[in-house]
Parts: C-alpha cells; sequence; structure tokens
C-alpha cells in the first residue's frame, strides 16, 4: 500500500504542474499582445458589471424632469433619457439581463451541439443519420422570423427563458461542426491506439476526443455570447418583446422610434451608450477568441 | 413611431398635410408641385386599386377623394360642415332630411358631369359597406329611409321615423362619391329594391340584406385603370415613393387650386416624416408626433411653421374593473390622486398634448364649452397627491407593507398597463405612469403588445388588467360618451333596442357598474349615452353634465392627455395656410387647396 502512494500521487502532480502551466500559457499569450489583455479586462469588466453592476443602483433610478434627453455631463456622462433618467445607469442594470442570456445561450448551444455532435460522429450509423436530418431540419427553420412569431405568445420575461429559446435555435451549426471534427478524429491513430487499448468509449470521448475539439468548442462558446446578444437586442428592437426601460435593445428602439436619434443629436447619446456597451462586448470576445486560438493550438505560439 | 399618424388616421382627423414641394421637384408651369404625406396611409401601395372604399386604396381624401361636405368637427356642433361635392345643403329643423344642392358646374376629370344619380349610386355602394347613415338594419338609429332625386343637382335624403338620430346629417355628409359611369355596375339592377326589402323585417329581408353585405368584397377589390375624379386632382401614377396626381381642369373650382402637382410621399413611420420635414420637403404635414428637440430642428428649417389646433381627442388610463383591485372606486381615485399627468405628458407628448384638468370623458376644450367653467370646476381634480392617494388606498382596504401597498387578502399588488409597441407617446406615458406609482409604493410596470389591431383584440377579451385608450372622439357628444358607455363597457346596441351584457361577456373588458348615483340620483350611463343620439338643447347639456360627474367620480378610465393638433406648413412655396385654432386644421389640406385658402408664392 506504502509503494501505492507515491504512484498515486504523481499523476496529482503531474496534473497541477500541468495546470500551472496551462495558466503560466495564458498569461504569456496575454502579455504577448495588448490587445489580448485588453480583451480580457473588456470581458472581465463586463461579467464584473453583470453581475454587480445592478447592486450600486436602487431599485427605481432616480429621474429628472428637468433634464430630459440632457446632453452628456459629469453627472450623466451618457446624458439622460425620455424620463431624465442616468442613461449610463440604464446600461449598467440592463446589463444583467443582456449577459445572463449569452451565458445561458452559449451554455445550452454547447452542451446541446458538442452532445449531439461528438454522439453522432462517434456512433455514426443510423444514429447518424437520424440526428443529423433532425440537425438540418432545425437549421431550415430562419431564426428571426420564428423568434417573431414566438414573441407574440411568449413574453420571455426573465433571461433564462430567452437564454432557453436561443439556445435552443442556435445548436445546429455547432453540432454539425463538431460531428464532422469527430469524424475526423476518430479515424486517426491515437484514437485507434486508444480503441486497441481497450479503453471505454468514456475515456476516448472524454479524455481523447474532447480535449482535441476543447479550443473549437470554447470559441463557439464566445461566438454564441455574441449571437445571442445581437439577437436579443435585436428583438427588443423591433419592439415585440416586453419593455423593460433599461434593455438595452428597447433603449435602441426607445432613441430611434421616440427620441428622433437619427434626426437630431439630443438623442443621439442615448442610442450611443447601449450601441457601444454591444461593440465592446463583442471585441473584448474577439480578442479573447484570437488570445484562445493561440493558448490551445501550439503550432500558433510564435516564441 | 407611428404614433400620431396612427392616432389620426383612427379617428378619421384628416389631419394631413398638402405641401408645395417646389425645391425638390421639377415645376410644370405656374402652379408648382405641393408636396405631403397622408396621414391616413402609411406605406403607399402601388398595386392598390384607386377606390377611395378600399383602406389601402390609392384615393386620397381632399384630393382625388371627395365627401358631400366636409366635416368641420366644430368642438359642440357636429352638424357643420365645408362644400365638397354639395354646395349647398339645407337640414330640416328636425334633421328628419337632408336636401343637397350639387355645384351646378362641376364634371369628373373625364369631362362627364358631376350629378345626383353620381350620389345615388354612391349611396347604393355605401350601403354595401354599412355605415350609421347606411345601416340595413330596419332599427338601427339614424339610417336613411328613402333617397329622391329631384333634379340633375338636387337629391333628398330622409331619415327613418322611427329611429332618428343626431349623427344622420354627418352621417349624409360624410358619403364618399364616385362616378355612376364607372362604379354603377356594381350595383344589380333590383338594387334598390333589395333595399328596400332590407329595411324590413322577416326571412325575405334578411335575405336582401345578405345579398347586399355580400357585394362589399367586390365594391372593396373594384378599381378603375384610370382615375376618374370629381375633386381637385386626378392620380396621374404611383411609385413606392410617392403619389402623384395632377389638377383636375374640371373641377368646380380649379380656378382656385393653385398647384398644379401634389406628391403624396410614401413612409412607415414617424422618424421618415421627421426627415422630410427637417430637409423642408413638406409644405404641410398633418398631426405627427414629435419630440421636443425633433421640433426645435423642424421648426428652424427655412420657411417651416408650427400650426396648433383643437382635436376631438384624448388619451387615457382604462381599467378591467372585472380584475381585483381595480373594481374597488377607491382604487381607481386613489391612482388618480397619485398620478401627476402633468409630468406624464412632459414626458410623453411634449408638443402634442396637454395634461387633462380631469377626468370628465372630454377634451377639455368642449368641456369647458358643454360644462362652462363653472361646471368643470366643480369636478374632483385628482391632484391630491400621495396624501390623498393612502386615504383612497386604505378605505379600499390595501394594505402597505414595507413601503408597498398590498392587496386587502395581503398578496402583493402589481398593476401592469398595456401598450401597443409600436405608439411611442403611449409607452413613454406608461412608463412615466409606472414610475409615479413605484416612487409611491405601487409596484407597476408596462407590458408591450407587438402592434395596435392585436392590442385592441386583447383589450376586448379582456386579458389586460391597464391599459390605455382613446377617449373624448367628439365631436358629436354621443361618440364621446361612446367610448366610455359603449359595448367595451357592456352596452350594446342591437336593433335599435339597448342592452347591458355582463362583464367579460361579448367585448364587455371595462366591466362597470350598470348605474351610477350621480348627486342621489341613479343613473345609467349607458342609457344616458345612447340617449344623447336623439336630444338636443338643454336636455342635451344636462346628460352631458350627468355623465361627466359620472366619470369624474366613477373613474372608468382616468383621462392622461389631451391631444393638440399639431401640424407644419412651409411657406417657402405656397401661402395662405389655416392659422392656429382654425377647424380646418381637422381636414386634409387637400379641402384647404380645393376651397382655394392655399395660395402659390
Amino acid at each position: 500500500m506504502s509503494d501505492m502512494n507515491p504512484a498515486v500521487a504523481l499523476p496529482g502532480n503531474t496534473r497541477a504542474t500541468l495546470r500551472r502551466n496551462f495558466w503560466r500559457g495564458v498569461w504569456r499569450v496575454l502579455k504577448r499582445k495588448p490587445s489580448r489583455m485588453a480583451g480580457a479586462i473588456i470581458v472581465l469588466a463586463f461579467a464584473f458589471m453583470g453581475v454587480f453592476g445592478p447592486m450600486f443602483y436602487p431599485d427605481q433610478l432616480p429621474r429628472d424632469d428637468n433634464a430630459l434627453y440632457a446632453p452628456p455631463s459629469w453627472a450623466h456622462p451618457f446624458g439622460t433619457d425620455f424620463e431624465g433618467t442616468d442613461v449610463l445607469a440604464l446600461v449598467i442594470t440592463g446589463s444583467q439581463y443582456v449577459l445572463l442570456t449569452g451565458l445561458v445561450t452559449a451554455v445550452i448551444t454547447i452542451v446541446l451541439g458538442t452532445g449531439i455532435g461528438l454522439f453522432a460522429g462517434f456512433r455514426r450509423g443510423r444514429w447518424d443519420s437520424v440526428l443529423m436530418r433532425i440537425t438540418d431540419m432545425k437549421l431550415t427553420i430562419p431564426g428571426l422570423p420564428l423568434l417573431l412569431v414566438l414573441s407574440t405568445i411568449w413574453k420571455f420575461s426573465s433571461a433564462w427563458e430567452m437564454g432557453l429559446v436561443l439556445g435552443l435555435l442556435g445548436w445546429g451549426g455547432v453540432a454539425r461542426a463538431v460531428r464532422s471534427q469527430t469524424l475526423s478524429l476518430r479515424e486517426r491513430g491515437f484514437i485507434e491506439a486508444a480503441r486497441g487499448l481497450g479503453l471505454s468509449t468514456t475515456h476516448i470521448i472524454g479524455r481523447e476526443l474532447l480535449p482535441s475539439m476543447a479550443p473549437f468548442i470554447a470559441m463557439n462558446m464566445l461566438i454564441a455570447v455574441t449571437g445571442a446578444v445581437y439577437a436579443q437586442v435585436g428583438l427588443f428592437f423591433l419592439g415585440v418583446l416586453p419593455f423593460e426601460a433599461n434593455n438595452w435593445g428597447v433603449m435602441l428602439n426607445l432613441a430611434v422610434f421616440g427620441g428622433g436619434a437619427l434626426t437630431t443629436t439630443a438623442a443621439l447619446p442615448y442610442l450611443l451608450a447601449p450601441l457601444l456597451a454591444i461593440l465592446l462586448l463583442t471585441l473584448g470576445i474577439v480578442l479573447v477568441v484570437d488570445a484562445m486560438d493561440e493558448i490551445f493550438n501550439p503550432r500558433l505560439r510564435e516564441e | 413611431m407611428k404614433r400620431l399618424a396612427a392616432v389620426a388616421a383612427l379617428l378619421g382627423l384628416a389631419a394631413m398635410t398638402a405641401c408645395s414641394g417646389g425645391g425638390n421637384t421639377g415645376n410644370s408651369s405656374g402652379g408648382g408641385v405641393y408636396t405631403t404625406i397622408d396621414a391616413l396611409k402609411p406605406g403607399l401601395d402601388v398595386n392598390a386599386p384607386i377606390n377611395p372604399y378600399n383602406p389601402k386604396g390609392n384615393a386620397f381624401r381632399g384630393y382625388n377623394s371627395m365627401w358631400l361636405g366636409w366635416t368641420k368637427n366644430h368642438m359642440t356642433d357636429p352638424n357643420q360642415f365645408y362644400p365638397g361635392i354639395a354646395a349647398s345643403w339645407d337640414i330640416a329643423p328636425d334633421q328628419s332630411s337632408i336636401t343637397l344642392k350639387l355645384h351646378p358646374n362641376n364634371k369628373w376629370s373625364d369631362g362627364k358631369p358631376v350629378t345626383a344619380e353620381d350620389v345615388r349610386v354612391s349611396i347604393g355602394l355605401a350601403y354595401t359597406q354599412g355605415g350609421t347613415a347606411y345601416a340595413l338594419d330596419p332599427k338601427a338609429a339614424g339610417a336613411a329611409s328613402d333617397i329622391e332625386v329631384i333634379d340633375p343637382q338636387t337629391i333628398k335624403i330622409t331619415q327613418a321615423a322611427d329611429n332618428p338620430s343626431v349623427t344622420f346629417v354627418r352621417g349624409i355628409m360624410e358619403t364618399i362619391i364616385v362616378p355612376a359611369h364607372i362604379w354603377g355596375s356594381l350595383l344589380p339592377a333590383d338594387f334598390w329594391d333589395k333595399v328596400k326589402t332590407a329595411r324590413t323585417d322577416g326571412p325575405e329581408a334578411e335575405a336582401a340584406r345578405k345579398t347586399i353585405t355580400d357585394l362589399a368584397p367586390k365594391v372593396l377589390a373594384f378599381g378603375p385603370k384610370e382615375d376618374v375624379s370629381a375633386g381637385p386632382f386626378k392620380l396621374e401614377r404611383m411609385n413606392p415613393g410617392e403619389a402623384l396626381l395632377v389638377k383636375n381642369k374640371n373641377f368646380y373650382n380649379a380656378a382656385k387650386v393653385a398647384p398644379d402637382q401634389v406628391k403624396i410621399l410614401n413612409y412607415n413611420g414617424n422618424e421618415q416624416v421627421w426627415g422630410y420635414l427637417t430637409a423642408g420637403k413638406l409644405d404641410n404635414s398633418p398631426f405627427t408626433a414629435v419630440p421636443a428637440d425633433v421640433m426645435k430642428r423642424i421648426a428652424a428649417a427655412p420657411g417651416n411653421a408650427v400650426v396648433r389646433g383643437y382635436s376631438p381627442v384624448g388619451n387615457s388610463l382604462a381599467f378591467n374593473q372585472s380584475k381585483k383591485p381595480y373594481d374597488n372606486v377607491h382604487v381607481r381615485r386613489g391612482l388618480a390622486h397619485l398620478i401627476n399627468r402633468e409630468q406624464v405628458t412632459k414626458v410623453a407628448s411634449p408638443e402634442g398634448g396637454t395634461a387633462s384638468v380631469t377626468t370628465s370623458g372630454m377634451h377639455q376644450k368642449p368641456a369647458a364649452e358643454w360644462l362652462g367653467a363653472a361646471g368643470l370646476n366643480s369636478l374632483e381634480p385628482y391632484k391630491g397627491g400621495a396624501a390623498k392617494a393612502e386615504e383612497e388606498f386604505k378605505k379600499a382596504g390595501l394594505k402597505k407593507v414595507d413601503g408597498k401597498w398590498n392587496l386587502a387578502d395581503g398578496k402583493p399588488w402589481k398593476l401592469t398597463i398595456n401598450v401597443p409597441a409600436p405608439f411611442s407617446d403611449w409607452l413613454a406615458g406608461a412608463k412615466a405612469v409606472t414610475s409615479q406609482l413605484n416612487d409611491a409604493g405601487v409596484a407597476a410596470e408596462v407590458v408591450t403588445t407587438a402592434d395596435y389591431p392585436l392590442y385592441l383584440e386583447e383589450l376586448a377579451a379582456g386579458k389586460y388588467d391597464v391599459g390605455m385608450w382613446l377617449v373624448a372622439l367628439g365631436p358629436a357628444p354621443y361618440n364621446i360618451y361612446q367610448r366610455l358607455y359603449g359595448t367595451q363597457n357592456g352596452w350594446q346596441l342591437l336593433a335599435g333596442q339597448l342592452k347591458h351584457v355582463p362583464a367579460g361577456k361579448e367585448g364587455n373588458w371595462m366591466g362597470g357598474p350598470e348605474t351610477i348615483e350621480v348627486d342621489g340620483e341613479k343613473i345609467n350611463p349607458g342609457e344616458l349615452t345612447h340617449k344623447l343620439n336623439s336630444v338636443t338643447g338643454e336636455e342635451q347639456k344636462k346628460i352631458i353634465s350627468q355623465l361627466a360627474k359620472a366619470a369624474n367620480q366613477d373613474l372608468p378610465v382616468i383621462q392622461l392627455w389631451d391631444y393638440v393638433n399639431t401640424q407644419f406648413v412651409n411657406t417657402n412655396r405656397f401661402t395662405g395656410f389655416p392659422e392656429n385654432e382654425s377647424d380646418m386644421l381637422r381636414l386634409t389640406s387637400g379641402v384647404w387647396i380645393q376651397l382655394g385658402l392655399v395660395k402659390k408664392k
């Protein structure tokens, strides 16, 4: 038994070392380009804003009747809205819904897409045919019109509901891509070797296949977040979803159609603030994806 | 978005504008091009027929589509008109008949004279579409019973004696007139016999009514290849961006019609109209909701001017009294005290509305006329604020826990205001109301519905607790109070008989009580409203006063703001536009032009 102890400890140590090396690698990759660092900071800042932002404000944001559509100032960096509410406060308190929707969508997209893609690609045969026909069918359903129809009967009042629907609509592409990757990887030598060693399917999928596809999946996950942000902001902008004054899409809608932001400058900051938030979030994600690419793909590392 | 334009369309307020557009268009000879938009037709349809009965039809009221007379929408007298196809009219003192004289030398754009036969055929077509004066139901109020062509220029229309209404004259004058030689073939040879039979009782009458109403789709789909107009203009061509109309040389007043051409521009939302206005393109634009800063830019464009007038319409918060706690009058009164209408109006409709002075069911201007200053002042103004609201809520049994008002049974109370998403002024107003209520401890939220037709459908189905509702749709007092004590509140007029249906049934979504005690007397507001159809003078005044008090104390709705008919004109190319408060502002600028008001600069 005593002999076994070092043997058990060694893999643990190795894993810890690997993890340390991984984070060291991440840090190196981020440091190499300041833009990547900026991306990571932006994404972290948005995460912080989504989690803690609303805590800095009262439930009812203050309004000022004498400052409707006020221009930017120190007190209101992005001016005020039609009720005299600080636009920055609206963007910050509204970020929770947007980001949570993005996250829920991304998780559902990835879990479903990866699960179905891996299963179909690995099993092949009848399972593959059935699952891929379902995927193809799902891919032919146009997302936006379906969402417009759905919104007449479902009010999507919570971010979880919105994320669930967007996730259920979005996994098709990921499933297809993961399946092709699986099909290609399963013919490679290391998988054949694993099979030859009599390793279990769980082991092959969990330890051999998934890690090889991790970068691809992680990137898709981040991209799914931006897709979800666009989709829901678009729906709210079109005015088909419930009104929430601090929703970014609602803000865009009211700035254009209520405030005349495209005609005069008064409501322009009200329009620009949520736009800028979306732009920054997208930029942050793109930059992090760039870093990820290199972290997971050693060939890209320029030493 | 389409807020005011949509509101205007709803009301049939032909608020539009025509305007000159010299700057942006090639002028033909001396008269120039008038550029405008049609408030009744957002989104021009190139393929729609030239058909004034079809809502999408390319017939533009006042330009190439004519009524017998143009309603002035006078504050208290619904029977005042400007000449249209009729040059003059003689209304019998008891309104039992109206005799119309046509312009002696008016011709259609194809050269044929406009005659009483054209009016008769047009009335026949109106029967297929229904309408107050042309109801086929023998017991309907204010329906025509006899149409008699006296000579080619004179026609007499008699009102059915068994159920007369003061709305009869207006119903007749608002008849659309189309050429008999083009449209006459749509009516079968035995049409007038069928109308006669339809206006009796029994199975034959029922069959005749069906035959006539079955013609409706055919009439709606019909359209001549070329426009034949008796208006000041005829449609020359349509394209997706605009409708081009040219002067009808045969029009009776053609010499005084200033522009040679009219361009009616396409628009799909208010912001497009703002763009046209800031560019100085429109010679006149009808009622369009405009944010304050956009207003400044429009006013700053060379030649642009703002004209304001009375508009017989107000906006309110309506309750579904079948739902708790809105069945309790003290809850409604408490809310009325809490809502600061000035602040709501400032946020929602700074340029197109004034805060309602109180809830009377009427726009404040006719209210002052009907009730007098003393009468109006005697109404509860609902300006008590939080203290008064607290008193009322307590009377209703509501309980305040941790600064939040709960229902009498201790459950949390959430007030949800429903609004159609495209009406940005309603949305902003509803948001302002919920902000005020939340401040006062009433949890409140706004929920939007995708579009207006769906909103009305869901409202009627009783799906909402509280929603925005247009009120005070004058000028006839019956029409005004019908918005509070009509079908939506349980009073239905069937075959001339008024009946009250229970809350939640047959479109009764307001669910108010059938009788209300006013000044110690039990009144039935639905019956009184119905009576407004037939009474005049002092009796009419008395009923209006009773109804105003009933609305004021019972609050089926809380009036928020009264609309102001804010229009824009541009004097760079044309002059002679109506001034502030002119009744002309309630008609399209096609009417201003045909009456010779607008002059080339």
